[in-house]
């Protein structure tokens, strides 16, 4: 089971539960890592119902693949290798046009409001940042895939430079020329907003 | 220090990714060239603006259901 015990344990050390035989401690591996995977995976296919499809499909990739992972390297940076083949994968496949967000609602049309959580803002505080926010998310939704990953990346998901590197399998000096050319597209796409 | 080399190298400011040699000419660029300054700045908004971008949210139900979704218990390591 997965105790409170067993949330302070490192993640090899729960991994090693699992492959011990112990198959309800994973849950503490998708605890961890459910939110930035499906942040991650959301931001490069542009579709929250999908992109909680492949947060799982990931999930499901990794335990079945658990005893190939290699203590000596960082859980997450695999797990994100992961992540990034199999949402990339998945792009190719749908060969996905370059279209807006799109986020049925349970009935299949219209939109609803992206649950995002709450950063304790007043209400016109958050309206303004949400405008902001919404106007900065699109222009990282137009850049180039191979440039919006990296910043998805870098700042929704903090992964280090090197880790980035590791998940895309980019030399550490392209993932930062990419990563700062990505800043300046962005700079000049939200001209008018800053 | 040029204004279009300075910009080249703003977006490694942000990161503090720089040598001492470049840390130098770029700041003494920025105290005498306000239009790079601003450009500086605006960049060092968007950084502080992108990673304060609430992440979205994950379904209370979602660890539940790739709980389920897993093979029946045989641990993953055993052939």
């Amino acid at each position: 089971m997965a105790s409170v015990q067993q949330k302070i344990l490192t993640d090899t050390e729960v991994i090693r539960t699992v492959l011990d035989g112990d198959q309800e401690a994973f849950a503490v591996i998708v605890e961890r890592y459910q939110k930035g995977l499906a942040n991650y995976i959301f931001h490069m296919v542009r579709h929250y119902e999908e992109s909680l499809e492949l947060t799982q499909e990931v999930f499901l990739k990794a335990y079945a693949n658990l005893s190939s992972f290699d203590s000596a390297y960082k859980f997450s940076t695999w797990l994100y290798k992961i992540a990034s083949n199999h949402t990339i994968d998945h792009m190719r496949k749908q060969r996905a046009p370059e279209s807006p967000i799109e986020v049925p609602d349970d009935e299949g049309g219209g939109t609803y409001e992206l649950p995002l959580e709450s950063h304790g803002q007043s209400p016109h505080e958050s309206l303004a940042m949400k405008d902001m926010m919404g106007r900065i998310r699109e222009a990282v939704e137009e850049l180039p895939s191979s440039y919006r990953e990296l910043v998805i990346l870098r700042h929704f998901n903090f992964r280090s430079y090197e880790e980035m590197a590791k998940i895309t399998g980019l030399p550490l000096g392209t993932v930062k020329n990419r990563i700062f050319r990505a800043r300046q597209m962005l700079m000049e796409r939200l001209k008018d907003v800053r | 220090m040029h204004c279009r080399k300075v910009l080249e190298l703003l977006p490694k400011f942000i990161e503090n990714d720089f040598s001492e040699e470049e840390r130098a000419a770029v700041e003494a660029h920025l105290k005498e060239c306000e239009e790079c300054r601003l450009e500086f700045e605006a960049m060092g908004r968007l950084v502080d603006t992108l990673e304060s971008i609430p992440p979205i949210g994950v379904p209370s139900s979602f660890k539940e259901a790739v709980m389920r979704a897993l093979p029946a218990k045989k641990p993953p390591g055993e052939k």
